[in-house]
């Protein structure tokens, strides 16, 4: 297993030695981690942990916090499918049922070719828009099984 | 004196110092708020919601636990606002319990069962079915994790982190999904483990060892002293009150930590806590024995007295004191060691005493509980015999032909002496007496066994390092014909007609505070239930 690279090494101390205490540079350390790897595994966690000065479950309790913090490896393309209130209230379930069908997965698998992770996460923040699904870093709103499929078609 | 505010709380007028919060507040005057996440050795988070209270002139309830005494303020904790958010809470926190009390070791001491036969009895209103998590995971050697008993109060999570410094444990997930576990390759292993199964309200945690041995309602409880080490970490012991030989194999099943700020805070080791084995081990002695031959035969009290003082009484007459000599031991209480002293010391001039031995391999401390010296008397017994020498020198003693009688407490010789050049050198002794509760290689080459009580059956003082005197009581009775020490020790004086007053431990200890001026200050009532100082202690704690 790889551990971080020394130029990702050299960031987090840089990031540190900004905070009085090191432990306040936790989830951008996290997330240069997983630009490097594509998640983080436990191997990292335990570096990054000694990096903080934080024990290695301090580390794992953020990282199991966030959703867009990985702890397996993910797809190309990782879609975040919120199953709250108003998205709930309008079809969210279909939504969910619709990408399940399209991509052969359930929520927390990936596609055996690795370019798709399809998670069900909570409250995306944007429920006047809803139902709402997130790929990587987009948000993408009012969406329908069609319009699921465009988007999808459209994905390299 | 810290500034004290005074406060009202359920109409009463209360005084308190200054920061303390409310629900302690309440606590000293007899008001218990309910609470999970509280608790007074770890630090505050004000989560579970559980404590809320009005107070006057503040618009929302307020967190009893995490809310400081202000003067003047006018607390309610029973106000139809404070019990409908105790029900709500306890709703929540039921609505993905797993309801299985019936194979739950906590049953009878839950905080979820308590406070629902107080505050709950609602009728359940979800349909849903309940969540469902990992059951029965052994965490470490002494702690069982159930998830889903969990309401996630985090005590257990804040004691490896601020009482341990180990953080073994944590918070994983959000929401309804979070769950505690330990990182994944590790284990909750550390000498305070024990602990957390103490601390958890619930029955998440539960300890391994007393798993499925008995129903909590069957326990009895009697508070002592830990004898595990010097440090002397107050202790309840938890015995089966329908104890019966026929279906039991042990008395005792558990030892829990008993608080007491100037010694061991909430806490015990684990060491400790499952020491409470060797109460009931079946190599504990239960009937006096003689040697005859090669062997060791039963004999009744009268027979062994008999054979003990016989012998002494032929050296005396034939040797001289000099001739004979005794081991203490810093296992035995002031009590134990004073009535000791004054029949051997005092009445029949035998001034060939020795006390100290070195410590067994691999004894060590800590920077926290754990002490080093793993007897829980040795200050009292360097009060009582401050001229006893070295027990290596007086095995030398035997060996050399100069020690006809051999008194030894307690001590195990073989454990720093070897074993071979130990036979020896007690073959030169006429009578060995072996006064002790464990079989050993020295009480089989002993010539007179005489089976004595543990801690956790007779009553009595030790001295701990820092110098506090610290009161046990009887739990259970010494099995077999075993006595106490002290029952020993009148026979045998009554034997050489060497006079037997004052033998209870309560009548002792008020001669020992008039003889030993370090006790003094202290009278057997005063002690209480967690000690008092040493009239000189040596350290910053005097009275």
């Amino acid at each position: 297993m790889q551990g971080l690279s020394p130029s990702a090494r050299l960031r987090i101390e840089e990031l540190s030695a900004r905070y009085p205490r090191k432990r306040s540079a936790l989830i951008p350390s996290l997330q240069i981690a997983q630009e490097e790897a594509g998640y983080i595994s436990e191997e990292i966690m335990v570096e990054i942990a000694r990096m903080m000065e934080l024990s290695p479950n301090e580390v794992r309790e953020v990282v199991s916090f966030y959703s867009l913090l990985h702890q397996k490896p993910v797809g190309r393309y990782v879609i975040q499918v919120c199953t709250n209130i108003s998205c709930q209230l309008c079809d969210a379930e279909g939504i969910l049922r619709h990408l399940r069908r399209r991509l052969g997965i359930g929520p927390g698998e990936t596609t055996p070719d690795m370019k798709y992770t399809l998670l069900e996460v909570e409250c995306l923040g944007s429920c006047g828009t809803s139902p709402v699904m997130q790929i990587n870093d987009e948000y993408h709103e009012n969406l329908t099984p069609e319009k699921i499929d465009c988007i999808l078609d459209g994905l390299q | 004196m810290p500034e004290s505010v005074s406060l009202t709380i359920d109409g009463q007028e209360i005084r308190a110092p200054k920061g303390t919060m409310v629900l302690e507040a309440a606590r000293t005057a007899g008001i218990l708020i309910p609470h999970y996440c509280y608790h007074p050795g770890l630090p505050v988070v004000g989560s579970c919601r559980m404590c809320l209270v009005e107070i006057e002139k503040v618009p929302k309830l307020q967190p009893s636990c995490a809310t400081p005494v202000a003067e003047g303020m006018v607390v309610r904790t029973t106000t139809p606002q404070a019990l409908e958010n105790r029900r709500s809470v306890l709703e929540f926190l039921l609505a993905n319990h797993p309801l299985d009390c019936p194979v739950c070791d906590q049953a009878g001491e839950c905080g979820l069962q308590d406070y629902y036969m107080e505050h709950g009895r609602y009728d359940a209103r979800h349909d849903e079915d309940k969540t469902r998590r990992k059951k029965a995971v052994p965490l470490g050697p002494h702690i069982m994790l159930d998830q889903e008993r969990c309401i996630l109060c985090t005590r257990c999570v804040r004691f490896t982190r601020d009482i341990t410094r180990t953080g073994e444990l944590g918070v994983l997930s959000r929401g309804h999904r979070s769950v505690i576990d330990v990182f994944p390759g590790t284990t909750l292993d550390n000498p305070y483990s024990g602990n957390v199964a103490d601390l958890c309200p619930v029955g998440a945690l539960t300890d391994r060892d007393f798993r499925f041995q008995c129903r909590v309602w069957f326990l009895g409880s009697v508070p002592s002293i830990c004898p595990g080490c010097s440090r002397g970490c107050n202790i309840e012991i938890h015995y089966n009150r329908r104890f019966d030989p026929r279906y039991h194999d042990r008395r005792v099943h558990r030892l829990k930590p008993r608080p007491n700020p100037e010694v061991n805070g909430f806490w015990i080791c684990d060491e400790g806590r499952y020491a409470y084995r060797t109460i009931d081990a079946a190599d504990r002695l239960k009937i006096p024995a003689l040697r005859r031959g090669d062997g060791l035969r039963e004999a009744s009290w009268a027979e062994a007295i008999g054979e003990a003082a016989g012998a002494l009484r032929g050296v005396l007459g034939g040797n001289g004191p000099g001739a004979a000599a005794v081991m203490v031991s810093p296992q035995m209480s002031n009590e134990e060691l004073f009535l000791a002293r004054r029949l051997f010391r005092d009445r029949l001039g035998i001034d060939r005493i020795a006390g100290r031995a070195p410590a067994a391999a691999g004894a060590s401390g800590d920077d926290f509980l754990i002490r080093a010296d793993k007897n829980p008397n040795t200050r009292g017994m360097d009060l009582l015999f401050p001229d006893a020498g070295d027990c290596r020198d007086l095995v030398e003693s035997c060996a050399g032909g100069r020690i006809r009688y051999l008194h030894i407490f307690r001590h195990d010789l073989s454990r720093w002496y070897d074993p071979g050049r130990l036979a020896e050198a007690l073959r030169e002794v006429d009578c060995v007496v072996f006064e002790g509760s464990w079989d050993s290689p020295t009480a089989r080459l002993a010539d007179v066994v005489l089976p004595a009580a543990v801690y956790a059956e007779k009553e009595g003082t030790f001295v701990n390092f820092q110098g506090r005197v610290q009161r046990f009581y009887p739990a259970v009775p010494p099995p077999g014909a075993a006595l106490t020490d002290l029952d020993i020790l009148a026979r045998l004086a009554a034997a050489l007609e060497a006079g037997a007053a004052g033998s209870t431990a309560a009548g002792l200890f008020g001669e020992i505070a008039a003889h030993v001026p370090e006790f003094a200050p202290l009278t057997w009532q005063s002690l209480g239930p967690t000690g008092r100082w040493l009239a000189n202690p040596g350290n910053d704690h005097a009275v």
